[in-house]
Order: structure tokens, then C-alpha cells, then sequence
């Protein structure tokens, strides 16, 4: 069953601080995440947040670092909106939307030094390239706490694959990639002038902005403002307070998933 | 690379008898914006299908009058191997099997029914481990039939063939790769008609018909998966 | 027997014409998940879809205003079409309307479900259910849903393209009960089971 409201009805229950599902404006879906879903990947992860079904998968290869940082490996993110998530996604080069996506969820990642790169160098103009990619399975709203999470969870049950010559052995026993930072990301959706935390599908088609911040406990690693409505200040200084409480608990559910792998 | 021995003291490498599936698990309903879905493990493949429409013929000049028009795509996730992270976007493999796929259900689904709308079918391997594009197959027919879109039959498919001289059936990817026969059939079963065959390889025509008797024999199996799949999503509790 | 039948599977030897079946060497055979009930000689399809039929009763929204004409959506993958020129009424982008199915023709290349008599339905909140579950959503002389309505003082209209449209009282709990509907419509027993659920729940 799907669920259609007018906007009438959203503003109605919007201002007596009611959601269609029936939830608080700064609580989320329930949440699952379970690691290793995709063995043949190094690392992978699938998460849901409500129907928002999202997968990441991380797999190292050897490559050339980045002129700038000749002693350290390479992180490349991308993101697919597959058709079979939405009758909106459709088949072809990526989207505006799914880069912003993955750059998002990339720039927490790198922000917070989820990966030690340092850890990835081979030897002179050789280190190991980590791929990730994260693939939208079901469309329901919020990617990209979703995307972050899929990917933070996967990266940290990552296995290392080692060097025989030029052989990459990546079975058997291995250790895990190096990990320094867990990251997470809370998005809110402002429509009219109510901020909730978590939009689904429906309230992302009534949104008229869109804040996505990662934190950790102390610091704020990336932030994203989406769409052509606006934030006051006291409204994004209020946000990121309640980004640091909420992402407390997401990476808390990180660590719960990963320890259990 | 030298080719690896593919049967030691009468069993497959991963001590298969010759006619033995690898454990194959269905579940029907999965994503919840498709008109249709289903995800398959079979071995250690993972799979998910999706059906979406029939809706708009998106090109428009596309549109049949006379019936709907069927697309198909079938695409591997870059992290699906056990190898190296794979290139996105289709390749020349990708686009024949989705057009293979698409074939298998334009004879079953009647079409005649939704003049001028198209109907999707996507294909995700998310993990492959040989035979992926019978694994597709089988699970799309789920979709298909959780989705409404009124078909003539729940087609399924396997492959195999010949590993030296033995007939072997549902070969993982190390088989796949150094068998002396590769042959992905699909079938609909009520039908009796073959919907997809390829082959590449050296095999008699004897050796390809007992061939199509294992087939027949293991297809109950896949069949039934099929069904628990579909009928486990009326069971209800309380 | 009552037994859930699957697509392709024989449902019976001889001829039934029903919604879902098709019939090949003189056997009826399913061609979508349904129930076949072996003594009445009769199947209900349990997924399916929604072919327009002239009188059918609809709920959809205005997607666009052309020239001559509104284009409806109707949860379909054929577009409502309501002629300017014939009906009065004045809609815009958005509005969600009940109307009734005139004709299913070729329009402009394309099949139009072409609509008169709209009526625009204010506010509320629609739901897409499964067309086949709409007869039990409505039930026998319209007993499920007058019962729904009663518990939950909900207004309720029931497209037979499977969109539903609610408005006031106790929509969650309204939602929740159709949602049950379209899940467990092939259990029996389903109308005391829902009547049970709003006595329950309801406020």
C-alpha cells in the first residue's frame, strides 16, 4: 500500500506537530544494519532505515595515489540509483542527484579519516584504491543517513587483501583495512516551516530544504544544504545539537553491527 | 592459467554429486516501491528482480498499440566478484543477456492485454557465483508473478553441462569457467517450452539429451522454491 | 477445496471465465496468484490489475491542464482524460477528484480512460491498494466499509482503480484497517477479524 497526502492534510497534521507515520518531528525509522551481506565483496553492509533499503560494497584494488598525497591510498565513491528502487530512477549516466549523494556521503568519510590512507601505501606510485560503492535498492526517503551508515559500517568490517607478487590474495585469512573515525549523518527536511528529522519519501516530495550534517562526538565532519528553500541561523545552530545527540546513537548502532561480524 | 581439476573421487569441488543444486532460497515482496519483486540466494549468488508497470511508454514513439512493450536490464554490481572491482555501466555480456532475458518474458506475459504501456523488468546481481543469468531468470518469474502483471507461466532456468566426460547440473563459477560444455536453459514448465538456450563447448547430441533429462529432473526443486516463495506471502499469523 | 493457485498452474478441466484465467486445450489455467474454489467452480485473483471499464467509479488526481482537456492519474498505466468542453468543473494541478469511466479508447496515440462527472474531493489522504483487494475493501453490500467508516468517522471513498481517499476522523486507524484488508483479503473470517481491530483500537 502507498499513501498519497494533499498538502492540506500535511499542514494540517505538520502544525499540530503530527507526522503521517506517526512519529516524532527529530525521531527516526526503525533501523537495521547488518554487515558482510555480500561476501565476495572486501566489506559490505545493508541498512534500512524505514522502507529505504540501501547497500554498500567496498572492494580494494592496486592503483596510483593522487599527486598530492603520493603515501596514501585512494577513496572513490559513487552511488547508484538503481531503476529498481523507484519508477523515478532511471537507467543511464548518473544522475545530479546521485553524485551529490556520494559526495556527500564521501565527504563525511574522508572528513571524520574513517580509512587510515596512510595504511594503503604499497611502495613508490602504488597503493591500494578503495572503492566503494553504494547501491539504492528501495527509495523511501533520507539516502543519505542511510548511505552513510551502509558505508561507515561497511569500511569497518573491511577486509585487507594482501600482495603475493603481483597476485592480490583476498581470501583466507585477513586483517581488517585500517579505521581510525566513525562518522554519521542525520538529514533534516524543512517543509514550510516545520524541521523533521528522517523525512521519508512523501515528506521529501513536500520539502522545500534540505540540511544533511555529519558528526562525531566532537566534531562536525560535513554538511549539506539541499533544495531552494532556506535555513535561519538559529534554526541550523539548533540542528547541529541535535545532530551530535542523534548521531550518538546511529554509531552506536554502527558498532553494535560491527561487532557482531 | 592451467585449468583446475573440477572433479575429485567422484565429487565436485564443493562436494556436489553431479545432479545436485546448490541450496536455492527465494523471497517474494522484497521492494516495496516495485509492482513486483523477489531476491534469490542460490549458492552464492544474490540476486534481486524488480517489475515495474505496465506504465508509459517512455519514449513515446516506442509504444505498440497493439500490446505492451517489455524492457530488461541486467546488470552486475561492481562489488560483486571475488575479484576485482568491476567497471560500471553495461557491457557487451550485460546487453545480451538482458536481451535473452527479455525475450524468455515477452512469450509468457500477455502482453495483448496493456496496448501502448511498457513493462520493466530490472535484474541486480549483487553477488555472482555462476549462472547468474539463470538465477535472474528465476527470480524475475517470481516478481513477475507477485506483481499481478498476468502471465502465462512462472518460467525457471539453470545451467550447466559437461565437465570432462560427466553431465553436471547448476555449475558454480569455477566450473563455469573451465567446463567442457556451458548450457543455460529456461523453461516454462507447464508450457513445455524452451525459452532460452545458449551453449558454448563441445558436446554429442546424446550427451544433450540426457543433458535435458537432469535438467528436468532437478527443475522440481527450483520450481518448488518458486512456489514457497509466492505462497509463503499469504500465509498469515494470528 | 479452496487452494491458492499459482500463474501457469491448471485450475481446472473445462472452461471458467474469470478475471486472471486463460484457457488453453479446453483447461482453464491461472494467470496471476488467486484463490480457486473447487465447489462453486469459481477463482478470485489475489494480485492483478485495474482494466478501465465504461461506469467504473475512480478517485485520481489532476496531473496537468491542457487546452481541451485535465490529465488525470489514476495509479495506472493509462492516463484519466476529463474533456474541458464537456464538464463545468473548475480543477487545477493537484486536486484530487472522484469521477466515473465514460470510455477506454485511443487518444492521441495513446489509450485514455476518459472520465465525466468529476467531483473534487477536498483535502485528505490517498491510498493505492491493490485493485483485486477492492471488493473485499468494500465488502458484500458494502459491510466492511460501512463498518470502518462507523468506528473511525472517517470519510471514505473507494476507487475501483484501487486508490482510496479518506478525510477526518481517525485516518491512522482507518489506514491501518484497509491495510489489513489487503493483506489477509483471501482469509475468511476477515470482516469480525477487522471488527475486532477498530473496537480495539478505535478512540
Amino acid at each position: 500500500m502507498q499513501i498519497k497526502v494533499s498538502k492540506e492534510y500535511l499542514t494540517e497534521l505538520l502544525s499540530r506537530q503530527e507526522r503521517v507515520d506517526q512519529r516524532g518531528f527529530f525521531d527516526y525509522r526503525s533501523i537495521s544494519i547488518k554487515t558482510n551481506t555480500i561476501p565476495n565483496a572486501e566489506g559490505s553492509a545493508s541498512v534500512y532505515i524505514g522502507n529505504t533499503y540501501v547497500l554498500a560494497g567496498v572492494k580494494l584494488d592496486v592503483g596510483t595515489p593522487m599527486p598530492d598525497k603520493p603515501d596514501e591510498g585512494v577513496l572513490v565513491t559513487s552511488a547508484e540509483l538503481l531503476p529498481l528502487a523507484s519508477v523515478e530512477y532511471e537507467e543511464g549516466p548518473p544522475s545530479p542527484e546521485a553524485v551529490e549523494f556520494a559526495r556527500v556521503v564521501d565527504r563525511g568519510i574522508r572528513a571524520a579519516e574513517v580509512i587510515d590512507t596512510e595504511s594503503l601505501f604499497i611502495e613508490e606510485n602504488k597503493v591500494w584504491n578503495v572503492y566503494l560503492d553504494i547501491y539504492v535498492l528501495n527509495y523511501d526517503g533520507n539516502l543519505f543517513d542511510a548511505g552513510t551508515l551502509a558505508s561507515v559500517a561497511a569500511l569497518l568490517t573491511t577486509r585487507m587483501p594482501r600482495l603475493e607478487g603481483e597476485q592480490v590474495i583476498r581470501t583466507g585469512d585477513l586483517p581488517r583495512l585500517k579505521t581510525k573515525g566513525i562518522v554519521a549523518s542525520t538529514t533534516f527536511a524543512k517543509i514550510g516551516n516545520a524541521i523533521l528529522l528522517d523525512p521519508t519519501g512523501l515528506e521529501e516530495s513536500f520539502m522545500n530544504a534540505r540540511l544533511t550534517i555529519a558528526t562525531d562526538d566532537e566534531y562536525i565532519h560535513a554538511m549539506q544544504k539541499g533544495l531552494a528553500g532556506y535555513f535561519t541561523r538559529q534554526e541550523i545552530e539548533k540542528l547541529i545539537d541535535t545532530s551530535f545527540e542523534k548521531s550518538k546513537m546511529l554509531r552506536s548502532l554502527i558498532s553494535k553491527a560491527v561487532s557482531g561480524d | 592459467m592451467q585449468k583446475p581439476e573440477l572433479i575429485k573421487d567422484g565429487k565436485r569441488l564443493d562436494g556436489r554429486d553431479f545432479e545436485e543444486l546448490r541450496p536455492l532460497k527465494i523471497v517474494a515482496g522484497i521492494i516495496k516501491n516495485a509492482t513486483g519483486s523477489a531476491y534469490l540466494e542460490w549458492g552464492n549468488n544474490k540476486v534481486l528482480a524488480a517489475v515495474y508497470g505496465p506504465k508509459e511508454v517512455l519514449p513515446k514513439h516506442l509504444a505498440d498499440p497493439e500490446k505492451a512493450i517489455v524492457k530488461c536490464r541486467y546488470a552486475m554490481a561492481p562489488f560483486s566478484s571475488l575479484e576485482e572491482h568491476g567497471r560500471a555501466g553495461p557491457n557487451r555480456r550485460a546487453t545480451e543477456i538482458s536481451k535473452v532475458t527479455k525475450e524468455v518474458f515477452e512469450n509468457l506475459i500477455m502482453l495483448e492485454k496493456f496496448p501502448s504501456t511498457e513493462i520493466d523488468i530490472f535484474i541486480e546481481i549483487l553477488q555472482s557465483d555462476g549462472g547468474t543469468r539463470s538465477a535472474g531468470i528465476t527470480a524475475a518469474g517470481v516478481a513477475l508473478a507477485d506483481s499481478g502483471i498476468p502471465i502465462r507461466d512462472i518460467p525457471f532456468a539453470v545451467a550447466g553441462g559437461k565437465i570432462g566426460d560427466k553431465l553436471a547440473i547448476d555449475f558454480n563459477k569455477i566450473e563455469d569457467n573451465y567446463s567442457d560444455a556451458d548450457i543455460p536453459i529456461a523453461i516454462s514448465p507447464n508450457l513445455d517450452r524452451v525459452l532460452l538456450l545458449q551453449m558454448d563447448g563441445k558436446m554429442t547430441k546424446e550427451e544433450f539429451s540426457r543433458y535435458l533429462d537432469m535438467v528436468e529432473r532437478v527443475s522440481k526443486q527450483i520450481i518448488s522454491a518458486q512456489k514457497n516463495a509466492l505462497l509463503e506471502k499469504y500465509k498469515v499469523n494470528g | 477445496m479452496v487452494e491458492i493457485v499459482l500463474p501457469g498452474s491448471k485450475i481446472t478441466s473445462g472452461i471458467i471465465k474469470a478475471d486472471g484465467t486463460y484457457i488453453e486445450n479446453d483447461s482453464t489455467y491461472a494467470s496471476v496468484v488467486g484463490i480457486f474454489d473447487e465447489e462453486k467452480r469459481h477463482f478470485i485473483p489475489l494480485e492483478g490489475l485495474w482494466y478501465p471499464k465504461e461506469g467504473d467509479r475512480v478517485v485520481g488526481t489532476i496531473v496537468t491542464r491542457r487546452i481541451s482537456a485535465y490529465v488525470v492519474d489514476l495509479n495506472s498505466p493509462y492516463k484519466g482524460i476529463i474533456m474541458t468542453k464537456f464538464e463545468h468543473s473548475r480543477l487545477e494541478e493537484g486536486d484530487i477528484i472522484e469521477a466515473t469511466v465514460r470510455e477506454f479508447k485511443e487518444f492521441d496515440d495513446a489509450m485514455v480512460v476518459v472520465l465525466t462527472r468529476p467531483k473534487r474531493l477536498f483535502g485528505g489522504v490517498l491510498l493505492n491498494i491493490k485493485p483485486t483487494k477492492v471488493p473485499r475493501v468494500i465488502g458484500k453490500g458494502n459491510t466492511m466499509i460501512d463498518q470502518i467508516t462507523q468506528a473511525t468517522k472517517c470519510s471514505i471513498i473507494v476507487g475501483l482503480n484501487g486508490t482510496v481517499w479518506l478525510k477526518g476522523g481517525d485516518i491512522n486507524l482507518a489506514t491501518e484497517a484497509i491495510k489489513t484488508i489487503e493483506l489477509q483479503a483471501h482469509v475468511s473470517g476477515l470482516t469480525d477479524k477487522i471488527k475486532n481491530m477498530l473496537e480495539k483500537k478505535g478512540k
